[in-house]
């Protein structure tokens, strides 16, 4: 049995399924002010229907890290910042404790400046004064040489004691280029650090008192994937945004998608877009931004825009227009049946969509009089504004998802080859999810024109992406034949190799070493599911001589789910499970087309 | 970090799978650490910097800068096609107000390709700027375009297609003739007839520094710009001026470069050469960019600069400034004769007409050349071209102005159909600017 728990910002939602179907699925409003209560709760409400003993697996999706941040309660951070030449690294001041130090190492990963240790012990020695247990030590081109951040992690000492309580070096965050992204991630990383494990902590508590001590805890990525509680308690950043992956890989759980395709998530104040290519969920060529700071942290890539079942009705001129401010709920929702509305009712989208006969949510009589109010006060017949109300919903989500499409088409490539050859992303079919993905289902067809379809179990598609999802995990090998050394930066591995080492040994090593980590962490990965993403090997001359081989690899186990619920009836009361199929998922290219070059 | 002040558009194509040969200059490891520079730096996460695809050029849009012989696809592989479509989407940017300026970071390069392209020259074989010019000119309309060639070789090849044409000015700051490919760029090549002073060369001697380069902006380049009153300016951005350039011996910095770039305020600026593809060009290109965007770019430094070493050598003060002093006079007071070619008198009328004979070093390709222009009085004229070469025999080029007066146009008809009946001339080639007519002939 796999549990799935998705803690949202309104919802907290959960499902208990096996290969039969689903078991049990619950949803509990979140207490925002404790998280492990929502989850708590939901558990619960779970074991009633299943037995512990039979459960395998958690896999938990929580807002926990993004709250923190958004709340400020993060940690103060210790910043050693070795940005050498180019920008100013004053220019990504992140925190109070931040120490720009000499030193530089260039796009090979050739030391060009000595680091200043004198300045890096005077710098720690500040951080410890004002009271700072955690660091980030990142410099440019750590990824290609993390000397400097080695010596820095030195000096700070062993961890616990006088030392350090945790410490984020920038090249452990990946091999991808871009140091401003690697100084915000190592930064929010540590940042979150300690709240995040003393919620793993009481997780792994209330597992133990509720029986499920032997349950194997995942936590989920804004990747499409998972890992393990015990990873995650060293890259807490990792978990941050991952609700949106979680709907996403719902879908891949409950539809059978083999082609280019649009899947929208509409929720009460928010519309997630996201494209599929040839079936599979496109990873955001960078990273994420956390508030204004871009990340390395890798998503899916989803597009949020502000249109859900709350968004409130506006009339400007002529024009009808839905969101992107929230003045919810719907009165649907808030006014108890009988009663009168309050002055000055707001009907939101879930209301036009209860006059124009597309669903009949909640106090059905709420919204038409909130409805035939607001026309009123704009001259408008009510009908009509529902109708114009809707359609303008159905054309918000499709001007941004063409927007999408136009970025994911116009995505730079590098080689001749790509440039002419590159394929043009066309979706054919629209998937909803969500409260009101059925309501907006015909708006949605007849602005897109294309085949759409609400899959069963649509709203708790998040909590089953969430129960479904495998691990996954990515690294990114660099090599230079020329100074004998192959560095993996995810995995601080760093070995010589021979001038004769080649992009096929490359490609073998990247794969090896990703496969046997995450054996190490005690996680079953199929061969099958890693795959190169990309592999570049240039001959480097020297006054009209090759010196060597400058090879680049990067490798992932791709996004996908354990297996695939199709065909299957709603659960009916008391959950019992008829008529289902099972099937076992086929992962394929995640990045196809997201993550070329 | 702060948003950059003028939005600026990268088209970044290193065209990772295309070489001359596997150790040329011009080869894959080209822009690859200039990539890795600007990734690691995080350039394109700046608020108004944005990274684009690049275009493919169309066989028209080489036509209108070029004659190509035998044709447009014998003389340019895919990757010169994707390096001139690069400079067409850059100036596509710039113009729609996509954004305000532009960097089209892309290769090989092209400045060294004439009007006549036969084979490769100094590692070009299309004029990218050219197609870029033209392409602005055939649809936005814009007239009066200014080019400075910052590259450290003359730009001959621009030279050349601008020769005769009196809206596109001309300017390139180079390494002196006398001891550098391609050996031309004096003062006294000025432009033709009729675009006397649009054509303004400053030779500068070896080891000339950023003191000089800035010398010669302040007082050489901007005050000619000022009173020309260009709609756009690009900038043929060259890095092989650097100090580190394996096959030049000039001393510019990264700093230097991006200072120039200040002054400059290019609207799209265009990769040429640079091939200290490890200690240079990833500093420069950074500099280069950040300057354009009018952002801070005062931490970017090369890790072999050393302000001792790599200040320009005092005596070299003296001549710059002498340079500085006669060389405005090109453009502010051009000579009247014009010394390369001769005017002949035919029953059309008469005729400027110049020979040459040019190289294709990268090629080995020698050819003979016939240019002549037709003085015609209401309109730039009708130009025609003969070439022949150790590979082609007698090629025709006929091309019939942006704005031609009738009479240039119907003499250009004549003289084409005249030439496909004669049976003369083995490819023929004929450019109708005025109607957007492109004929091809002899295939
Ligand atoms: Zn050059
Ligand atoms: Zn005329």
């Amino acid at each position: 049995m796999y549990l799935g728990i998705d803690v949202g910002g309104t919802h907290t939602d959960a499902v208990a399924l096996d290969e039969t179907g689903i078991k049990a699925q619950v949803k509990v409003k979140t207490d925002q002010s404790d998280l492990l209560a929502s989850v708590n709760q939901a558990l619960r409400e779970i074991l009633r229907t299943v037995k512990p003993d039979g459960v395998l697996q958690l896999n938990l999706s929580t807002t926990l890290s993004t709250n923190a941040i958004v709340q400020g309660t993060t940690e103060d951070v210790g910043m050693l910042v070795i940005p050498g030449p180019g920008i100013s690294a004053h220019e990504f001041m992140l925190c109070r404790d931040y120490h720009v130090l000499p030193g530089a190492i260039d796009h090979r990963g050739t030391e060009t400046d000595r680091l200043d240790e004198a300045k890096a012990r005077a710098a720690i020695d500040a951080c410890r004064a004002s009271g700072v247990r955690v660091f980030g030590c990142v410099g440019k081109f750590s990824t290609r040489n993390p000397l400097h951040e080695n010596t820095l992690r030195q000096s700070l000492g062993p961890s616990g004691g006088q030392g350090p309580d945790y410490v984020t070096l920038g090249h452990e965050l990946g091999g991808r280029l871009n140091f401003p992204r690697r100084l915000a991630t190592a930064y929010f990383n540590c940042a979150v650090w300690r709240v995040f494990n003393a919620f793993a902590d009481a997780v792994e508590k209330s597992l133990a008192e509720l029986g499920l001590g032997h349950v194997r805890v995942n936590t989920l990525k804004a990747d499409g994937g998972t890992f393990p509680l015990s990873q995650a308690r060293r890259m807490p950043v990792q978990s941050i945004f991952s609700g949106p992956a979680a709907s996403v890989m719902g879908i891949i759980a409950l539809c059978d998608i083999t082609r280019d395709s649009v899947i929208l998530d509409i929720g009460g104040t928010t519309t997630d877009i996201a494209v599929f290519v040839d079936g599979q969920p496109l990873v955001e060529n960078d990273g994420i931004n956390i508030g204004s700071h871009p990340t390395l942290v890798r998503a899916l890539k989803v597009r949020s825009i502000g249109i859900g079942g709350d968004s409130a009705i506006n009339v400007l001129g002529e024009a009808v227009r839905v969101g992107p401010n929230r003045l919810g709920p719907s009165l649907a929702d808030s006014v108890p049946a009988g009663a009168a509305l309050p002055a000055g009712a707001r009907p939101t989208l879930i209301d036009a969509l209860n006059v124009t006969g597309a669903c009949a949510h909640g106090n059905v009589e709420a919204s038409r009089a909130g409805l035939a109010e607001f026309a009123a006060r704009h001259s408008i017949k009510p009908d009509m504004l529902a109708g114009q109300a809707v359609a303008a919903a159905a054309e918000a989500i499709y001007a941004s998802t063409q927007e999408l499409l136009a970025e994911i088409n116009d995505k730079p490539v590098y080689t001749i080859h790509e440039l002419l050859e590159g394929r043009r992303v066309a979706p054919g079919r629209v998937y909803l999810m969500g409260g009101p993905a059925a309501a907006m289902k015909e708006a949605v067809r007849q602005r897109f024109e294309l085949f759409t379809v609400v899959p069963e179990h649509f709203g708790v598609a998040n909590a089953i992406g969430a129960a479904l999802t495998r691990n996954t995990a990515s690294l990114e090998l660099f090599a230079d034949t020329e100074k004998g050394v192959m560095f993996i930066p995810a995995l601080r591995h760093r070995e010589n190799v021979p001038r004769t080492y080649s992009l096929k040994d490359a490609e073998r090593d990247a794969m090896n070493h990703m496969l046997a980590h995450l054996s190490e962490m005690g996680v079953f990965a199929d061969r099958d599911n890693a795959q190169v993403t990309h592999a570049s090997s240039f001959n480097m001359v020297d006054e009209g001589r090759t010196t060597g081989k400058n090879i680049r690899v990067k490798c992932q186990i791709k996004p996908g789910v354990a297996f695939t619920l199709n065909g299957q009836p709603a659960v009916p009361p008391g959950g019992r499970v008829a008529g289902h199929s099972l099937k076992l998922a086929t992962g394929q290219l995640a990045d196809k087309a997201g993550e070329r070059g | 970090m702060h948003g950059a002040k003028h939005s600026l558009g990268i088209i970044l194509f290193p065209a990772f799978d295309w070489s001359i040969s596997p150790t040329h200059p011009e080869r894959e490891e080209r822009l690859l650490y200039t990539q890795d520079q600007l990734k690691e730096e995080g350039l394109f996460d700046i608020e108004g910097v944005d990274e684009h695809k690049p275009g493919v050029a169309g066989r028209e849009d080489v036509e209108r800068a070029h004659f190509c012989f035998p044709e447009v696809e014998s003389v340019a592989t895919r990757s010169h096609l994707v390096a001139a479509g690069g400079t067409i989407t850059a100036a596509d940017l710039v113009m729609t107000g996509r954004h305000k300026r532009a960097f089209a970071l892309v290769r090989p390069p092209g400045h060294h390709a004439m009007k006549v392209v036969q084979g490769s020259r100094g590692f070009c074989n299309i004029n990218t700027e050219a197609v870029m010019i033209e392409h602005l000119r055939e649809k936005y309309g814009v007239k009066r375009i200014a080019v400075v060639d910052t590259d450290c070789h003359h730009g001959d090849g621009t030279q050349d297609i601008y020769w005769h044409d009196p809206d596109v000015l001309f300017i390139s700051l180079h390494q002196d003739g006398r001891t550098l490919y391609p050996g031309s760029g004096f003062p006294t090549e000025c432009g033709g007839p009729g675009a006397l002073g649009r054509t303004v060369n400053i030779p500068l001697p070896p080891g000339t520094g950023d003191e000089g380069y800035l010398a010669v902006m302040e007082r050489i380049v901007l005050p000619i710009l000022k009173d020309f009153a260009p709609e756009i300016v690009v900038n043929s951005a060259g890095q092989d001026n650097h100090f580190t350039d394996p096959i030049t011996n000039m001393n510019l910095t990264a700093q230097g470069y991006a200072r120039m770039t200040e002054l400059l305020k290019p609207d799209i600026a265009v990769l040429e050469g640079g091939y200290a593809i490890q200690g240079a060009l990833p500093y420069v290109n950074l500099g280069i960019a950040l300057s354009l965007a009018g952002l801070d770019y005062t931490g970017v430094r090369e890790p072999a600069f050393d302000a001792v070493k790599h200040r320009q050598r005092p005596d070299l003060a003296d001549y710059i400034d002498r340079l500085c002093d006669t060389i405005p006079n090109v453009y502010f007071h051009p000579p009247t004769e014009h010394k390369d070619g001769f005017v002949t008198r035919q029953e059309t009328g008469e005729w400027f007409v110049r020979h040459k004979n040019i190289y294709y070093d990268t090629d080995d390709i020698t050819e003979a050349q016939t240019e002549e222009l037709f003085l015609c009085g209401s309109c730039r004229g009708l130009l025609k071209i003969v070439s022949r070469t150790t590979k082609n025999p007698a090629c025709l080029g006929i091309e019939v102005p942006i704005g031609a007066c009738d009479a240039c146009r119907s003499l250009g008809y004549s003289i084409y159909e005249e030439a496909q009946v004669k049976e003369g001339y083995r490819f023929a080639q004929f450019i109708n600017r005025r109607d957007k007519e492109y004929q091809r002939h002899g295939f």
